[in-house]
């Protein structure tokens, strides 16, 4: 497969080096071309976008109130479709927290309509634009401003993917920027189908998963060798694994990432643990699922 | 043009059923339910060429309802209390982003304790919010506001939103008078494109920063200010229309009145009987109602209230440890000295009449002498 030399967001965008979120944007807009529009909550693409007077993401943007990303990307596709412009793909692009927490609530109904949206969690795994507190999405043993050693984050992230398929929407997948030409497909997808489509993409953040800006791609390549972010889909109901973990390098996962450098022996086995466990459920669906 | 019997969300669904809404987008609330399902029962029969949103909350009926209108459709919402106080935020959007967006407001108490009964309290603590707010004191008024509401909306760059007290407005019938496509010339055409648009692609809604925050907000409020001026404009249009005149402010009763009451809503309607019943005791009245509160029409006020002597305000709403908002906010604009406000009907608490001419005498006689609440055993 080509990746389309398209380069839709502009290169002076206002992301950190290293940021995974900007690569997963630089990405998926190969993959959705020009006729977009993308509805952006508070999270660090409202800074990453540009401020006033500026649009690097170089297709129509509006920006809204945190939790209402899925809402008013409902609306506007209400909107086109009235209009008869069927072919422009509407995307609501939202951090960890604007998805999993506070706007979990318009996700469900969005979800539960099946508006024929692509909603885009990008997940750095805590809430990043107001300064690195957590969220239902940052890992247990992960430091954080809320959650400051010893008191680390003490509950297991909240599984997205699956609390979306609950909804019985046609389209589900995780993605990572280490694996480009597997997202790109993924959103090509998306856009190819009708109703809700869920696209959750973890990325690597510099400052806040305290990593040095050229270990991005590693860490995430790690996330998924490891089995701790999954690449599969949900397709119509059916599971697909696109990558087979190798099960190992959970220590050097975590001790790449500063926030994970204050986890004990015993939290250690609950990560190893909650992997376990989590493929277990998933094996099973991969396997009668499919 | 023919006469109907309907109730103000009647009058509001067969408003919204005439005026080419593309999309609605709500949630139910007691007593706004039946606008809703009324348009829904309309688009249902194929009736009407409209979406129906069912979103899950009124915090993203307006969400989707600011998506709708940013991409270049004429929406339509409706709510009540709790929902309009859920909406908050939002509001905030949309009227920043300049979304000629139009709701209706069933004007209900708010809770604790809970109440389903007529008061002001929930719109006006959105005042603040950059909507333009409009009063109905009958159908017929809700039934014309909402043709002259898309108007202003679209041409102000404003959402604007209609008010109808609860069950006293929303669910009482009266003799409405409805167009039978006469109306077309007023409001087919509209005034309102798209914002995002994939062939100009720009950003709405950014950071900005302090530079440039200020002066936007600027802008926003001469907008806005400019819709008192605007209103009048199309209010006159649409007389040609209906033979109906409508106005920011609307007079009763003697020029010349020596005691002005004011209020908004139903209760201006029970006053009107009660400035008939003054006159009949030779006291000189006159009604002043308030049609539209934002953007809040200070010159019309002053020139009304000129010559006056005595100003009662009746306010069916109240700001907790300040009093009737209204009055508050008439005496902050025109530095009244002979006011009187009096705060009435909360959660529906029943005023007629009697009580009005009665507050209106204890003013003049000296008996009430300061802000007051008007209650007692009935
Ligand atoms: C109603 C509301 N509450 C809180 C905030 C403050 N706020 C802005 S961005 C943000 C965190 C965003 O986190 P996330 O969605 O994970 O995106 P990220 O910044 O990590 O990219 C918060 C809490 C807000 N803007 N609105
Ligand atoms: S804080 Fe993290 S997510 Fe936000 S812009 Fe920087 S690298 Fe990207």
């Amino acid at each position: 497969m080509k990746i389309p030399k398209d380069e839709i967001l502009k290169p002076n965008h206002l992301a950190c080096p290293g940021c995974g979120a900007a690569l997963a944007m630089r990405l998926a807009l190969k993959a959705l071309g020009r006729k977009t529009v993308i509805v952006i909550p508070a999270c660090c693409w409202t800074v990453i976008n540009g401020p006033w007077g500026k649009n690097y993401a170089g297709v129509p943007v509006f920006h809204t109130a945190f939790e209402t990303t899925a809402a008013v990307a409902a609306g506007i596709k209400a909107s086109l479709e009235m209009q008869g412009k069927d072919d422009i793909t509407v995307v609501g692009w939202a951090g960890d927290g604007g998805t999993f927490d506070i706007g979990l609530q318009a996700l469900s109904g969005a979800a539960e309509r099946n508006d024929d949206i692509i909603y885009v969690c990008y997940d750095n795994e805590a809430y990043m634009n107001t300064g690195i507190q957590r969220s239902s999405a940052t890992p247990i043993g992960a430091e954080t401003t809320t959650t400051p050693a010893p008191m680390l984050k003490n509950r297991p992230k909240k599984d997205l993917m699956e609390l979306v398929a609950a909804h019985s929407v046609p389209y589900i997948a995780s993605a990572t920027v280490a694996y480009p030409v597997d997202l790109i497909k993924k959103f090509e997808k998306a856009k190819s189908k009708k109703g809700f489509k869920l696209i959750h993409i973890l990325t690597p953040c510099p400052p806040g998963h305290k990593f040095p800006e050229d270990k991005t791609i590693e860490i995430s390549k790690l996330a998924v060798e490891t089995g701790i972010f999954p690449l599969y889909e949900i397709e119509d109901g059916r599971y697909k694994l696109n990558k087979k973990p190798k099960f190992t390098g959970i220590e050097e996962y975590l001790k790449l990432q500063g926030r994970f450098r204050n986890i004990s022996e015993k939290e250690m086995e609950v990560i190893k643990e909650n992997i376990k466990e989590r493929w277990r459920r998933l094996e099973i669906k991969f396997e009668y699922f499919n | 043009m023919k006469s109907l019997v309907l109730g103000g969300n009647d009058a509001v669904a067969y408003a919204v059923k005439q005026s080419y809404v593309d999309v609605v987008s709500a949630y139910p609330i007691t007593p706004q339910t039946s606008i809703v399902e009324k348009i829904a029962s309309f688009i249902a029969a194929g009736e009407i060429n409209t979406r129906f949103i069912r979103v899950e909350s009124e915090h993203s009926a307006m969400a989707a309802a600011m998506g709708a209108s940013a991409a270049g459709s004429r929406v339509f919402t409706a709510t009540s209390s709790q929902g309009l106080l859920l909406m908050h935020e939002v509001l905030h959007w949309a009227a920043g982003a300049g979304l000629p967006i139009v709701m209706a407001n069933a004007n209900r108490a708010v809770a604790p304790p809970w109440s389903i009964w007529a008061e002001q309290t929930d719109s006006l603590s959105q005042r603040d919010t950059g909507w333009i707010q409009l009063y109905a004191s009958n159908s017929q008024e809700v039934y014309d506001l909402v043709f002259i509401s898309f108007k202003l909306a679209e041409e102000v760059k404003n959402p604007v939103m209609i008010c109808l007290d609860s069950f006293l407005l929303t669910h009482t019938k009266e003799p409405v008078a409805v167009f039978e496509g006469e109306i077309d010339g007023f409001i087919k055409e509209k005034k309102w494109k798209a914002l995002l648009d994939v062939d100009n692609p720009e950003a709405f809604g950014a950071l900005a920063f302090p530079k440039d925050y200020m002066p936007i907000k600027i802008q926003q409020f001469e907008r806005m200010k400019k819709a008192t001026a605007v209103f009048e404009k199309i209010a006159n249009e649409f007389k040609n229309f209906s033979n109906r005149q409508h106005s920011v402010i609307e007079e009763y009763g003697d020029e010349n009145a020596e005691v002005v009451l004011i209020t908004m809503g139903s209760l201006a309607e029970t006053s009107q009987l009660a400035i008939d019943k003054l006159k009949e005791e030779g006291i000189k009245a006159k009604l002043v109602k308030i049609k539209m509160f934002r953007p809040f029409p200070k010159d019309e006020l002053k020139e009304s209230l000129k010559n006056a002597k005595n100003v009662i305000v009746f306010d069916r709403n109240v700001s907790m440890g300040k009093g009737g908002i209204v009055k508050d906010e008439l005496v902050g604009a025109l530095g009244l000295s002979n006011c009187i406000g009096i705060v009435c009907g909360l959660g529906g608490y029943d005023v007629d009449e009697d009580d009005l001419v009665k507050a209106t005498k204890d003013v003049l006689s000296g008996k009430i002498k300061e802000d007051t609440f008007l209650w007692g055993e009935k």
